[in-house]
């Protein structure tokens, strides 16, 4: 297969920029999820890498081979689109051998794939049905075998499941991941759902306006979120993030709102006390913290009112209020404080995150980027 | 009756239902009545014009009409007319002119809907100007071409010419409308269909042919039979540009009646032409409807 | 860009001919021989000789003078002015009423209307005339005959001594059937796109039918009105094809029943067979309806009806 590579690419839109010079690689046999908000300009990198937008600026690669000016005809991709574009006009074995037949292909040798990828993909009591007959799920994989039946050295996936019913997405979601890692096709996978992107990605790369946000596997994305955006994207629900002042009389100490106080863990001290910031900003994610009733052994404490609590049968979301800010924390069942009662929240111990006001960059990469700088 | 308005069906119900639609009767009475006139007329011995019209039901009309006696010269003389000839006329015009608008349009009208070039949206602007513009303007200019054209072409031939000619300049004048319903037909095919056919392995114009055209068959429906009709209702190009002794069911009803002709004229004959002529038309009325209707309201969305 | 710009081209290619040759070229030439004596399509000696601006100025006397003409000018008025009020008006209640009926009877009703403009012009003239007929067989004489509001059979569209009302009537009449359904059909889509909520809500609050029409209806409509009576206009001044044949078979008197568009067509192709004069008349209509048409486009948001094309392919 092979590795695909964008590099310094920008994608304009008359006066929009809907891509601002990234670069990224795809790795070859890799599967990687392009998430972001709508708009952020992930379908937009798919289709780039298509061949169906051409690129403002920069160059794409395929492996060695510069594909920027070639036709999508001439990359040799498999692309299954959200609405999965099925031929309403053809059976389904006819939308199946279309690409082969455009290739020219014998028809015996057509008739055999076509056979052999409807096996695999559980569709062959369909070939006859056309489009309009299938359900959501059935068009998917009618989609994705028309993809696949050409052996494409990349695949290139749309937002494939968001037309499908919850159930059936989380089925078919890691079936996709087999069938990927089985071919070992280079995949590329658009998606404004996180939990897809966090469950069938080897590689995550978030978007925001065009921008990349952060490019990092599943558990870096989901602990260790490079800026507020990540941040507050990722998760369900999503990291309390609040501002806070700083206090730097001993050591760095962050005051957090209900009037407790915070000094920080090691590895943010150094960076702490190098930028000395009047301000940062908190977060921290509601399955990290507890509801506790005295605030002990050095956790950071947040004292506040209980607003709203949430039964979800596995789990409660119960919401404190403090100066303003609200924060959800995710607790056991049993744990069911009544509205307006005082509460403390303790955030597990190396589970606060701390990002730079400024930049809204998370200060422990800014404090990585200087180890490495020397 | 125990049907809520939420439930579909009409918003007015009841008396006031009825007397919309008695008052709606009333109103087109006019219509109902001139029609069945023509209709009844073909079929009877004199202008069955009111209800208490005494007539005699007769074949007679047809019989004279299809055999081509159409105006008794001197009593009941007959110079015989090739009818024949006259309703193959009509429609080698109409089809032509279908032919030329499909052959036209088609193309075109997928470009303005999923191209980008020069002057695309003024292209489009002056097409929707030139479906507005004085056609008689046109027509001048036209008759001139067609006049300074003639002198190079061989007496021989020069039938064809003016069939051919009839047929492409009838044709133009549809060509606008045309345009710009296929556009709206085409601006409903998704665009992920076309992409699916170049990402696998397609040109644009394979793309076309087999994942577009397929989906806008009704397009290519609605604008065929209005084309037809155009070219089979056509009265004035083909007076003005075919010879006289080439008739069509339109100039051979305007012969009969028009100007010095009329006391040769037998009107219920007249009446057989005209719902013979009408034939189609209603045809296609009937098995089209609802995409007539749609079409005609779908070149103005907004 | 250059490669696309070449497949542009050749897919408009069929239609940029027929365009070049039957509307460019054909307006050009006209505004030409509006400038030459053109008679009779002597085109080979007569396309050349210039007479400057003498068809205008004959077209300003004829104006002056002729009492044929001034016929004619007041004809082109009193039709467009009334059958412009019935094409929009008259398309505004059928509109209304039909959508406020049970769909069926609806749509019955609407193809009815639909008739008159999909017939062939020779039916429906052939249709007036046996409307109209001078003889007591004649549907209108028929019936006032029988009601004993005439004794003898009248000659409707052409008896002097009800001109210019009732040839006036009869073009106006004939032609508002045809032209009647075209704001229907606007104005009917534009309804059936009103979420149905709309009206039940207004329902729900107490509104009467009047109601609903004044306050709901007629309002959504505002613009497709503005957009009819434009483009109705534009199309009233520059039609003749119906009052052609209703003149051609005497229904109405000539000069009563001809407006501006038939007199041009007249003039050119049957009367004194005078193309330059024509041509210069002709040209007024150009411009008239080059102005309305430009306008039609200003209010016909153009620009939402032509979304760019997505990808680049």
């Amino acid at each position: 297969m092979v590795e695909v590579r964008l590099e310094g690419v920008t994608k304009r839109f008359g006066r929009v920029t809907a891509v601002n010079s990234v670069n990224l690689v795809f790795g070859d046999g890799e599967f990687t999820a392009l998430l972001g908000p709508s708009g952020s300009g992930k379908s937009t990198i798919l289709y780039l890498v298509a061949g169906i937008y051409k690129p403002s600026e920069g160059r794409i690669y395929f492996g060695d081979r510069d594909v920027t000016d070639l036709m999508p005809n001439e990359r040799n991709i498999g692309l299954v689109f959200q609405n999965y574009a099925l031929y309403p006009h053809m059976t389904v074995y006819d939308n199946i051998a279309f690409p082969l037949k455009l290739r020219r292909t014998p028809p015996e040798v057509i008739r055999d794939k076509v056979l052999e990828v409807a096996k695999f993909l559980h569709i062959s009591e369909l070939l006859d049905r056309y489009p309009a007959q299938l359900s959501g799920g059935q068009q998917q994989r009618v989609a994705l075998a028309r993809a696949l039946v050409k052996e494409p050295e990349v695949l290139l996936l749309d937002e494939p499941l968001s037309n499908l019913d919850a159930l059936l997405r989380i089925k078919i979601r890691s079936e996709l991941k087999r069938i990927q890692k089985e071919l070992g096709v280079t995949a590329i996978y658009v998606t404004h759902d996180q939990s897809e992107a966090l469950a069938m990605a080897d590689k995550v790369v978030v978007i925001n306006r065009g921008v990349i946000q952060q490019e990092a596997p599943p558990d870096t994305i989901y602990n260790e979120p490079r800026n507020v955006f990540v941040a507050s994207f990722i998760g369900s629900p999503p990291s309390n993030i609040f501002p806070a002042t700083m206090d730097y009389t001993e050591e760095p100490c962050i005051n957090l709102p209900g009037g407790t106080r915070h000094c920080v863990e090691e590895e943010y001290a150094g960076v702490l006390w190098r930028m000395k910031p009047s301000k940062v900003i908190v977060g921290f994610r509601p399955e990290h913290a507890e509801i506790v009733e005295n605030p002990v052994d050095g956790r950071p404490v947040i004292v506040g009112e209980v607003y709203t609590v949430e039964p979800l049968g596995r789990e409660n979301i119960v919401t404190v209020a403090s100066e303003d800010i609200h924060l959800k924390v995710i607790t056991p069942p049993e744990v069911r404080p009544e509205a307006g009662e005082l509460v403390y929240v303790a955030v597990e111990r190396g589970k606060l995150m701390l990002f730079d006001p400024q930049t809204e960059i998370n200060l422990k990469y800014i404090a990585r980027e200087w180890s490495q700088g020397g | 009756m125990g049907e809520g308005i939420g439930e579909g069906g009409p918003l007015v119900r009841g008396t006031m239902g009825i007397v919309i639609i008695l008052a709606l009767l009333l109103a087109s009475l006019p219509i109902i009545m001139t029609y069945s006139t023509l209709v009844m007329t073909s079929f009877a011995n004199t202008i069955v014009s009111s209800p208490w019209v005494k007539f005699r039901f007769t074949l007679e009309n047809w019989r004279l009409f299809l055999e081509g006696k159409l105006a008794p010269t001197a009593g009941i003389v007959y110079t015989p007319e090739d009818i024949l000839r006259f309703i193959l006329n009509t429609g080698i015009v109409a089809g032509g002119v279908t032919l030329v608008v499909l052959a036209a349009s088609v193309t075109s009208a997928y470009a303005f809907s999923r191209m980008n070039f020069f002057m695309r949206s003024g292209m489009m602007k002056l097409l929707i100007l030139l479906h507005a513009f004085p056609g008689v303007a046109l027509i001048v200019g036209v008759y001139a071409i067609y006049v300074f054209l003639n002198n190079y072409i061989p007496r021989d031939y020069s039938i064809y010419y003016s069939f051919i000619f009839v047929i492409i300049a009838r044709a133009s004048l549809e060509i606008p409308m045309a345009i710009w319903i296929l556009k709206g037909f085409f601006d409903r095919v998704p665009w992920e269909l076309e992409w699916a056919t170049i990402v696998d392995g397609g040109s644009r114009l394979t793309a076309l042919r087999t994942a577009v055209l397929p989906l806008v068959k009704p397009g290519i429906a609605a604008v065929a039979i209005f084309a037809f009709l155009a070219g089979w209702e056509d009265l004035i190009y083909v007076l003005v540009f075919l010879p006289p002794q080439e008739k069509t069911l339109a100039t051979y009803i305007e012969s009969q009646l028009g100007s010095g002709s009329l006391e040769t004229t037998y009107l219920p004959v007249v009446a057989a032409a005209g719902t013979l002529y009408l034939i189609p038309t209603i045809i296609f009325f009937v098995v089209t409807q609802r995409l007539l209707l749609e079409t005609m309201s779908g070149g103005l969305k907004g | 860009m250059a490669r696309r710009g070449r497949q542009a081209l050749f897919f408009l290619l069929p239609m940029l001919i027929l365009v070049v040759a039957f509307y460019i070229l054909p307006l050009v030439l006209t505004a030409w021989i509006s400038f030459t004596p053109l008679t009779n399509w002597r085109v080979r000696d007569q396309l050349v000789d210039f007479v400057g601006l003498e068809n205008y100025v004959n077209l300003y006397y004829l104006a002056r003078y002729d009492p044929d003409f001034h016929k004619v000018l007041q004809t082109t008025l009193v039709f467009v002015v009334l059958t412009l009020f019935i094409n929009v008006v008259g398309g505004l209640v059928l509109a209304i009423l039909t959508y406020l009926i049970d769909e069926r009877i609806s749509l019955g009703y609407r193809l009815l209307w639909l008739l008159p403009r999909m017939t062939p012009l020779a039916v429906f003239g052939l249709l007036w005339y046996y409307f109209f007929y001078g003889g007591p067989q004649g549907t209108l004489n028929s019936f006032f005959l029988k009601m004993g509001i005439i004794d003898e059979p009248m000659r409707w569209g052409t008896d002097p001594a009800m001109l210019p009302y009732s040839a006036w009537a009869i073009i106006v009449f004939v032609n508002g059937l045809v032209g009647v359904s075209y704001g229907m059909i606007i104005f009917y889509s534009a309804f059936k796109n009103i979420p149905r909520e709309l009206i039940i809500a207004a329902r729900v609050d107490g509104a009467k039918t009047w109601e609903v029409i004044r306050h709901i209806l007629v309002p959504i409509v505002r613009w497709h009105i503005v957009f009819v009576t434009v483009w109705q206009l534009l199309s009233l001044i520059t039609s003749y094809t119906h009052l052609f044949v209703l003149v051609q078979w005497s229904v109405v008197d000539k000069w009563y029943g001809t407006t501006l568009a038939l007199y041009v067509f007249n003039t050119a192709f049957f009367d004194v067979k005078n193309q330059g004069f024509a041509a210069a008349a002709a040209v007024i209509l150009v411009i008239i309806g080059s102005i309305l048409g430009l306008l039609t486009l200003r209010i016909m948001r153009f620009s939402q009806m032509i979304s760019p094309p997505r990808g680049d392919i």
